[in-house]
């Protein structure tokens, strides 16, 4: 055993009256430093210079800060935080009397009650089933306490709770706004007239340029034309051969038909007009001696020659042609010979002669025949592909040709220069019509979609539509209404409104407006072509089904 | 109960009409006497009756009426009596070669047909035909009795799709069992595309004429002397093989305005023409200074047209449309139809309003009928369901007939359907 020692503070606490050194303060303490003169006036200057900027103050941020919610909703303010934030959990439902150990007896669910929560889905099932325990002592542990740990330290580790940013955007606003139907009129809708009377599918159907009457060709290989407003056939040759295309002459003096049948181009005295129409046409259509063969190339592959016995000239061709179209004023015609994919496919020799040949004088595919000098024009273009159609521009000299993916556009002044190329991106154009203005295209193609080009736009199309579950046979403008229709395999017709403004910062306006329905699918085939009326909003539709018809507004 | 003047002397038993059937409901009262009357005598006749009530035909029960109209129970109603305008006898088609495309019922002594053949026929009665006109080359599109009370000798005109209008006159009384063939007496030439319809004046000196150049053209129909040497020489060289008979005419003026075919023309008074045409207008011109008055859109291509009706003063007119719309141009700075009748189901082709009633009309259409409307009924009051195929053309002869024709190359006559 050993005696504390009583501490001892050594440590002086209260101040020594005497410093431990008497010396008097230096006179350094009492002058300004040079050196942070020199510091500050660097600064200074800096700071007029505008090469420091002194900082704001933040007393706005620093008084928010200073204040806030304790109590409020965590969700709210921590969305102004950009950093990492705390994420409250979803408020657990309260434990109602159901979860008591000792709850009512109503709580309670019978046997019957509990075996049929055997029968349900697992998800389904109820998560608590109340059971009911005499006293505190008698419940057992928590049966599914690890798992349930272990379930939750999954979620936190391979699905935290991540805030989601939710767009609250109502999904009628994302459509486009299109204005209604109903002022759009007038549009075809339903069909009033119907013409009957060929024997066979009607391929191709023209107007006459007053709209007093309609031509059509079918397969039976007959011509007819019709009265518009009775349905009345007023006269019909017979050709002996199908009929691939029919074309009105546009110039009200001539009454000429154009029939594309075989290898020949007819050109028919349609016996319409009065006398003057009469005699200028019928001088027209006659030639005063079969071509001689030697002004060349063009006679020996386009030949003009009378046919009697239908009254009008034969354009005979050395392959098959598809499609005949007018120039707008009624004397140049345009003719289309698609490559010879029978050759090909059939005779197999004769295909790499007919190549061979092609390789040395050029592509003869499209013809521009004069009528009233009864002349024949090839035209040389280099097409990569058979041409598919042709059409005139509507007020230039311009010259479209399509094969089955791109459209060239040609000035036939400047001597057939490419004036453009459009691309479609389609597998296969079927068929192209160009807007009265000349500015706009629109090409329908064999798998249902249609393109509108915008000449001034670009060579891409400003908008393609997926509209026919089956190939477009054809495709037309309105002559004055802004109404454009397509017309398909799949046995129906429809009708667009296509506005095109002469503002050129306003895109051209296109609204569905009605599908037209009436045609019946004959050996695969629905609506083989669609015209418009020249002066009325009324559409005429020729279907395979042997009928044509005319929808009315 | 105001029963109407005819209603005094009435001794028939009511029934329920056989026609659109209009279900009678037996709450609807009547006189007792009358049911009285209908039992004495077995012989008197059936007779179907319509009934108005605020001028406006009952077509349901009186019930379901009352309800529709809003019509307060407690009201005492005048029910008007009136005959039921029905059809009596449907007589035999009077057959043609071709389309049956126009018909003029003016006079009560005949009616005259146009026909796809380009033939113009003068019948006494169905089936009986007295006179063939022959001499248009296409077929003739419209024709028009042009002085139906006139004596023995009667002038038509038709006009046809050869771009000329004739002028024909023929005995009217003559009857022989071959009919005559006679040729025209003067030829109209003038329009540029075929002729689509022909009006005469009320008077008869003139005729005008709508065509698918779209101007209206008016002719003078008597005095050859003067016409004969207004024919240039030009024309007479071109035509020295016409008979020397046949005289040429040429347009007296030209009504410039339409844009489009003049499918219909109408000259109801000495001054007015209404003209109805595919440009979706009908215009109202006056003959003297040729200028229009008038100018309602109705945005449908027009075919027919008829004035008529209240003081003969509302425009009728049908096109490429099921609807019959009736317009009142006395109403002013509106263009709304004031009536639309649309049970047709395709194109009305031919309207025509009845001479004496203001109410009744009838309409033909390319669904191949022909009704019978009264403006005091939404319903039509009749339908005459007789041909096969579209109806081209229909008017009414000696006030009671409805006439016909069609693309079925027939002409059908409806009797006894006695309007007044």
């Amino acid at each position: 055993m050993f005696e504390v020692q009583p501490y001892v503070d050594w440590f002086k606490w209260d101040d020594s009256k005497h410093p431990l050194s008497n010396a008097p303060e230096p006179k350094r303490r009492f002058i300004p430093s040079k050196s942070e003169s020199k510091l500050v006036n660097k600064i200074k200057l800096a700071i007029r210079k505008g090469l420091i900027k002194p900082k704001k103050p933040k007393e706005e941020e620093e008084e928010e800060e200073s204040v806030y919610p304790l109590w409020g909703d965590d969700s709210n303010s921590a969305g102004k935080n950009d950093h990492l934030s705390y994420i409250p959990a979803p408020k657990p439902k309260l434990p109602g009397h159901e979860e008591s150990f000792n709850p009512s007896l109503e709580y309670i669910p019978t046997q019957e009650e509990i075996n049929s929560y055997q029968l349900m889905y697992e998800e389904d099932r109820p998560k608590f089933i109340p059971k009911r325990f005499t006293s505190m002592r008698s419940i057992p542990a928590y049966e599914n306490a690890v798992k349930e740990c272990f379930e939750r330290c999954l979620d936190l580790y391979l699905c935290p709770r991540v805030r989601k940013k939710r767009l609250n955007i109502d999904p009628e606003s994302l459509k486009p706004k299109l204005p209604n139907r109903n002022d759009l009129k007038p549009y075809p809708v339903s069909c009033y007239l119907e013409y009957r009377g060929h024997g066979d599918a009607v391929t191709s159907i023209s107007v006459e340029a007053s709209g007093q009457w309609i031509a059509s060709g079918s397969l039976d290989g007959t011509v007819r034309i019709w009265g518009v407003e009775t349905g009345r056939c007023l006269k019909h040759w017979k050709i002996g051969e199908a009929v691939k295309y029919v074309s009105w002459n546009p110039n009200p003096e001539h009454s000429i038909l154009a029939v594309s049948t075989g290898q020949d181009v007819l050109l028919l005295n349609t016996g319409r007009g009065n006398e003057e129409v009469q005699k200028s046409t019928k001088e027209l259509l006659s030639v005063e001696m079969p071509m001689p063969d030697d002004s060349g190339k063009t006679a020996s592959s386009v030949s003009w020659l009378q046919d009697d016995q239908l009254e009008g000239i034969r354009l005979r061709h050395s392959k098959t042609v598809t499609s005949v179209e007018w120039h707008r004023k009624g004397d140049y015609l345009s003719t289309v010979m698609p490559a010879d994919i029978l050759f090909a496919h059939i005779y197999t020799y004769f295909y790499i002669i007919y190549y061979f040949k092609h390789d040395t004088d050029g592509f003869r595919a499209i013809f521009i025949h004069k009528l009233s000098k009864k002349f024949t024009q090839t035209l040389s273009f280099k097409l990569q592909g058979p041409a598919v159609t042709s059409v005139f521009h509507p007020t230039r000299s311009f010259f479209f040709i399509s094969t089955k993916k791109i459209i060239r556009v040609y000035d036939l002044v400047k001597e057939g220069k490419l004036v453009k190329k459009l691309e479609t991106a389609l597998r296969e154009i079927s068929s192209i019509a160009v807007h009265p203005s000349g500015d706009h295209i629109i090409v329908g193609s064999g798998e249902g979609k249609l393109c509108w080009f915008d000449m001034d736009l670009s060579s891409k199309p400003y908008k393609t539509l997926k509209l026919h579950q089956k190939d477009i046979n054809n495709v037309s403008f309105h002559r004055s209404y802004p109404l454009f229709a397509t017309c398909s395999d799949d046995c129906t017709a429809y009708v667009f409104h296509g506005m095109v403004y002469s503002d050129l910062n306003q895109n051209p306006l296109i609204v569905p407006l009605e599908i037209l329905r009436g045609h019946s699918s004959t050996n695969g085939r629905g609506v083989m072509d669609c015209k418009f009326h020249p002066r009325q909003p009324w559409l005429f539709t020729a279907g395979a089904d042997s009928v044509v018809r005319l929808y009315c507004h | 109960m105001c029963a109407s003047s005819r209603s005094s002397n009435v001794l028939s038993k009511f029934q329920i009409p056989p026609f659109p059937s209009p279900p009678i409901s037996p709450d609807l009262a009547y006189p007792a006497s009358l049911t009285i009357l209908s039992k004495q005598n077995p012989d008197w006749e059936v007779e179907p009756f319509d009934f108005l009530i605020n001028g406006e035909l009952v077509r349901m029960s009186l019930e379901n009426f009352l309800l529709a109209k809003g019509i307060s129970a407690e009201t005492i109603l005048e029910i008007e009596y009136i005959r039921a305008v029905v059809p009596r006898k449907e007589e035999e088609p009077s057959l043609h070669d071709d389309w049956v495309s126009a018909v003029d019922g003016s006079s009560p002594r005949f009616f005259l047909t146009g026909c796809y053949d380009g033939l113009g026929r003068v019948w006494k009665a169905a089936g009986v035909c007295t006179h063939i006109l022959e001499g248009h080359s296409e077929p003739v599109s419209s024709v028009s009795i042009i002085n139906p009370e006139g004596a023995d000798s009667v002038t038509v005109a038709t006009a046809s799709k050869d771009r000329t209008l004739r002028l024909w006159k023929f005995n009217a009384e003559d009857t022989r069992r071959n009919p005559l063939k006679i040729s025209a007496f003067k030829i109209l030439r003038g329009h540029r595309a075929s002729v689509q319809s022909v009006a005469a004046q009320t008077s008869g000196n003139m005729i005008c004429s709508g065509s698918w150049d779209c101007t209206i053209n008016l002719w003078q129909t008597n005095d050859p002397v003067s016409e004969g040497d207004t024919v240039s020489t030009k024309k007479r060289k071109t035509t020295g093989h016409a008979k020397e008979s046949q005289s040429e005419g040429e347009a007296v003026s030209s009504l410039v305005g339409h844009t489009q075919c003049v499918s219909s023309v109408k000259w109801p008074e000495r001054e007015t023409i209404y003209s109805a045409s595919w440009d979706h207008s009908i215009r109202r011109w006056n003959a003297e200074t040729g200028k229009d008055s008038l100018n309602i859109f109705c945005g449908k291509a027009l075919n027919c047209l008829d004035i008529g009706g209240e003081s003969s003063a509302l425009v009728a007119a049908g096109g490429s449309d099921p609807i019959l719309k009736i317009w009142d141009p006395r109403k002013p700075g509106t263009s709304a139809p004031v009536y639309q009748f649309s049970s047709h189901t395709s194109w009305v082709t031919a309207c025509k309003w009845h001479e004496k009633s203001w109410f009744h009309l009838i309409s033909a259409s390319h669904d191949g009928k022909v009704m019978l409307w009264d403006l005091r009924t939404a319903w039509p009051l009749f339908v005459i369901d007789a041909h096969k195929d579209k109806a081209l053309c229909a008017d009414w002869w000696r006030g009671d007939t409805v006439l016909s024709g069609g693309a079925d190359s027939k002409l059908c006559m409806t009797s006894g359907a006695s309007v007044l």
